[in-house]
This record gives C-alpha cells, structure tokens and sequence, in this order.
C-alpha cells in the first residue's frame, strides 16, 4: 500500500477544455478535464483512441495550452514546458547522428551546461537499463527496446520531478514492452519522481499505477478514478491474482459504461 | 529495425568494405564489365571502317587514343583546363552558398516561403542556358559571365533540397525538442540541419555537375576567355574529331573523379543516413 502524505498535489488540472480548429470543423478533444496528480504516485490516463488523453498530456507538459481552465504545477500556473518535467513519447526520438551518449546528453547541451559535469549520471543511467556498453553505438544499431532505454535515461538525466509519458512502449512487441515497464518502474522508484502514463491497455495501466484515470471518448472527459492498492515493487505474477483481474474487470466495465 | 531482434554488436564506425577488384575478378562480377567495354571498343575501332559513316567525323578508337596523347603532349590545354576548373570551382562555391542560405531563409520562414514561391516555381521551369546570351551582354565574355550562367545553373537543387531537408524532422522530434524548451537556433542547429544534410549533400553534388554544364556551354558560345568549352568548339571547326573526343574524355575523366571525391566526402559526413547505410550493406 502506498501511503500518501496529505500535501498539495503536484499537478492540479481545473476545467480544462481543449478545442482544435474553429468554425464547422471545431473539434472538442477535452471537456471539463479536473484531475490532480500526487507528489510521488505513479497515475495512469487510461481511456480509447481519440479521447484526448495524449492531449491532456501535452497540456501537462505545456506543449499545449488549455483552451479554457487552468494547470498548475508545484503550486504554479503552467504555461510553457518545464525542466522539471520530462517528456517520452511513442516513437523513442533518438538523432542518428549522435551516439547513444550523445543523445542521452541532448538536454545537457540545451540546457547550456557542461557536458562533462553530467557524463558519470548518464553513464550510471545507462548502466542500470543495461545498455552502458552501447555508449557509443548511434540509435540504428539498437533495437526499439534499446532505443527506448536510452530514451528513458535522456529524460531521467535531470531528475525531473514529473514524469509524462505518452504511451512510450506502445511501439514495442509484448516481451519488450512488458520488461520496458518494469524497467520504467525501477526508476521512477529510482528517480523518485511523479509519472504519468498515457496508455488504453487495461492490464498495463492497472499493473503500473497507484490509481488510473478512467476517461471517456471525444469529447474526452474523467469517468472516474480506480484506486490500485497493491504492494511494491509488483511482480508480474500479480497480474495472474483475483483481486487484480477483480480491478482490470472494473477498468473495463467503465470503459463500456460510457 | 525489429524490435525482438537481438542486440546487435556496437559497430565502431565501420567503414564501407565493398569488394575488392580481386574479388570481383574471382566471383565473376568484373567479367561482364570487362567484355562490355571490348565490345565497345571494338565496335568502335571497326565500325568508322567499313564505309558505312565518315571517317572525318567518326575516328576510330585507335585515332581517338593517337589524338588523345598528342593532346596530351602539346601542354596549351592546360591553361584552358584551369580556366574551366577554377571557373566551375568558383561557381560551385557561390552556388551552394547562396542556394543554402536561400534554402535556409525559405525553409524557416513560412512569409518567405509564400513569398518566394511563384518565383521559385518559374526559375525552376525556366531552361536556365538561354539566360546565356542575357548574361554575356551584362558581363562581357570574361570569367564573369561563365560563372553567372553556372551559378543560376547550379544553385537550383541545394536550395530546393536545403529547404524540403530543414522540413524534413517529424512532429515528435519537434516535440521534444519543444518540451527540453529549446530556441529557435538550437532547434534549427541540432535537429533542423543535421536531419537536412543528406539532401544538402545531394543537392551539392548535383550542383557539382550542373556548374561544370553551365561553364562548358558558356565557353562554347563565348570563346574568347579559353577553357575545355571552347577547345571542343575549335576542333570541332577544324573537323579535327580525335581531339574533340579526346577533350570529352577528359571532361567525362574530370566529372566522375569530382562525383567520386563527392561520395567519398558525403559517405564520411552523413554516414548515418538511410542512404549511407544502405550503401553500406
């Protein structure tokens, strides 16, 4: 059971509306998005294609900015992205004219620092998803998993405090992924920071999160939130358990509700 | 690239292992290159004589090699061939730069781009040698109008190429360039131009060709300021048409060692390119 200290939460999404385009071709992604996201948890936006989850998290990240309502994040109003929070998406997004390193240093540079000050951090992040040894190897001579790993370290190199993560595996086969999410958790415990996920896979969003976020289709609404109450670190024998097919089966039934 | 395949051994910048020409001779692949030059020459050494076409106008291999060397032995064609390197030299440069920097301008600005398309469009339709005559009244028969007419000839495709490359990275890459908040220069430096310098380089080597096209025609209608252009022309009035074809291979020696040096080069810089990895394999 995680407990949760009663603090103000990290992420606070009021009324959040996003509309695309004007006119006849108006499209309603989001409506009326509230959610809060706890310093520490692990969330999931759980919900089918189109339902805007992608874009609630682009507006998280300041990517986007809300049509209507308000995001604040550490107590302050969101407006453009931060460097406390980082981003991963579907595709890994590794340059290939950079090795493995380079890539994993791309913040660095932009950040205008010293490349050097960060090089043991990403070295010891590359050890732990074990890929240390491909430093210097470029992108296209890795595997997508591989690929994703440094993705991972690259964003983990700043030890943001938020953690968004749209559905960063979705482009994986099944074993690749499955250990991509347990690798995830390790350094998100690791990194002790606050993640995100974005995904419409049931078992993955209950096996990941400390509570999901159920959303409907476009346009995108909150349905309702699912507590997971189960202990970590979580094996992936607990997918097999009732009480957490109990959960996956709720999960669904939300998503059918609707 | 599969995603279950196997991690695949770091490869410590290999660089490209074609096979060897003793391979080649050993496999059989060298072979069908071999024999369809002989059949070239030979048709060439015995067609011109049997009656069929002049002989003035069609010299045989054998003549074509004797002209070849006395070209080569008289020496006062080195002069015009240093005026048609250093002209195409000089085209090549000035044509790359401005077709980059327009290519730059263009491909990072959208009021540009709208701007300057219909022109683009119609500099693009237009044959570009019949500006020759255009270009030789403005700047005399000197080096000027030669390097004008390759310049135009030339910078066509690096900026067209410069500007779809900078277009090139896909919204995730933008996106997380966006997210780590980088600026414009940065987004342009470390994502923009890496991810256009394939294009770029093709688009250079294309001008490459084009230069040497646009100086080789100005020569030929413009003589006075000498060049390979030119000696063609003259022997060519001669009827003198050993040493006309002597000149074209030399032309043709000169353009594919520039494009080899060009692929080398380009191999070197974008080896990480869908292109270059392909070549690779």
């Amino acid at each position: 059971m995680t407990t949760m200290t009663q603090t103000a939460p990290l992420v606070r999404v009021e009324g959040v509306t996003k509309r695309f385009g004007s006119g006849d071709k108006e499209m309603v992604a989001l409506s009326g998005l509230n959610l809060e996201v706890r310093e520490g948890e692990f969330l999931s936006l759980l919900g089918p294609s189109g339902c805007g989850k992608s874009t609630a998290l682009n507006i998280m990240g300041g990517l986007l900015t809300a049509s209507e309502g308000t995001v604040t994040f550490s107590g302050e109003p969101l407006t453009e992205p931060s460097r406390n929070i980082g981003m991963m998406f579907q595709q890994a997004v590794m340059f290939p004219w950079r090795t493995t390193l380079e890539n994993v240093l791309l913040p660095v540079e932009i950040f205008g620092e010293k490349k050097k000050d960060f090089i043991p951090k990403a070295e010891e992040l590359l050890e732990m998803v074990g890929i240390r040894d491909f430093r210097d190897s470029y992108p296209w001579q890795l595997s997508g998993g591989m690929q994703q790993r440094a993705a991972l370290c690259r964003v983990l190199l700043h030890d943001p405090k938020l953690l968004l993560l749209d559905e960063p595996f979705g482009a994986l086969d099944e074993f690749t992924r499955e250990s991509m999410n347990q690798e995830l958790l390790r350094l998100q415990d690791y990194a002790t920071s606050t993640a995100v996920l974005v995904t419409h896979n049931i078992t993955e969003a209950v096996f990941m999160s400390d509570r999901v976020a159920v959303m409907s289709a476009r346009p995108g609404r909150l349905v309702d939130i699912i507590e997971v109450p189960f202990d970590r670190p979580r094996r992936p024998e607990l997918q097999t358990s009732t009480e957490f097919i109990k959960l996956v089966a709720k999960a669904r039934q939300m998503l059918e509700l609707q | 690239m599969t995603t279950t395949a196997p991690p695949p051994a770091p490869v410590r910048s290999a660089p490209a292992l074609r096979p060897s020409w003793w391979e080649r001779f050993r496999n059989g692949s060298a072979w069908i290159v071999i024999a369809t030059v002989a059949l070239f020459i030979a048709i060439w050494e015995f067609f011109p004589q049997t009656g069929l076409v002049n002989r003035v106008l069609f010299p045989t291999f054998s003549e074509t090699v004797a002209a070849f060397f006395q070209l080569l032995g008289g020496g006062y064609w080195w002069e015009d061939l240093a005026k048609t390197m250093s002209a195409v030299a000089i085209a090549w440069v000035i044509g790359c730069a401005f077709g980059f920097v327009m290519g730059v301008v263009l491909g990072t600005s959208p009021f540009m781009r709208q701007a300057i398309t219909p022109y683009a469009i119609a500099v693009q339709a237009l044959p570009k040698v019949v500006l020759a005559p255009l270009l030789i009244g403005w700047l005399g028969f000197g080096a000027e109008s030669k390097i004008a007419l390759a310049v135009i000839i030339c910078f066509f495709p690096v900026w067209i190429d410069t500007m779809v490359g900078l277009a090139l990275p896909s919204a995730n890459e933008f996106k997380l360039m966006k997210s780590l908040r980088a600026n414009r220069w940065q987004v342009f430096t470390k994502l923009q131009l890496p991810s256009a310098l394939p294009m770029i380089m093709v688009g250079v080597k294309h001008a490459l060709l084009l230069a040497f096209t646009g100086v080789i025609v100005a020569e030929i209608l413009s003589a006075s300021d000498g060049g390979l252009g030119k000696l063609t022309k003259e022997f060519a009035s001669q009827l003198n048409m050993g040493l006309v074809y002597s000149v074209v291979t030399i032309v043709v020696i000169l353009s594919i060692t520039l494009v080899s040096i060009a692929d080398v080069i380009e191999r070197r810089v974008v080896f990480w390119s869908e292109e270059s990895r392909s070549r690779k394999k």
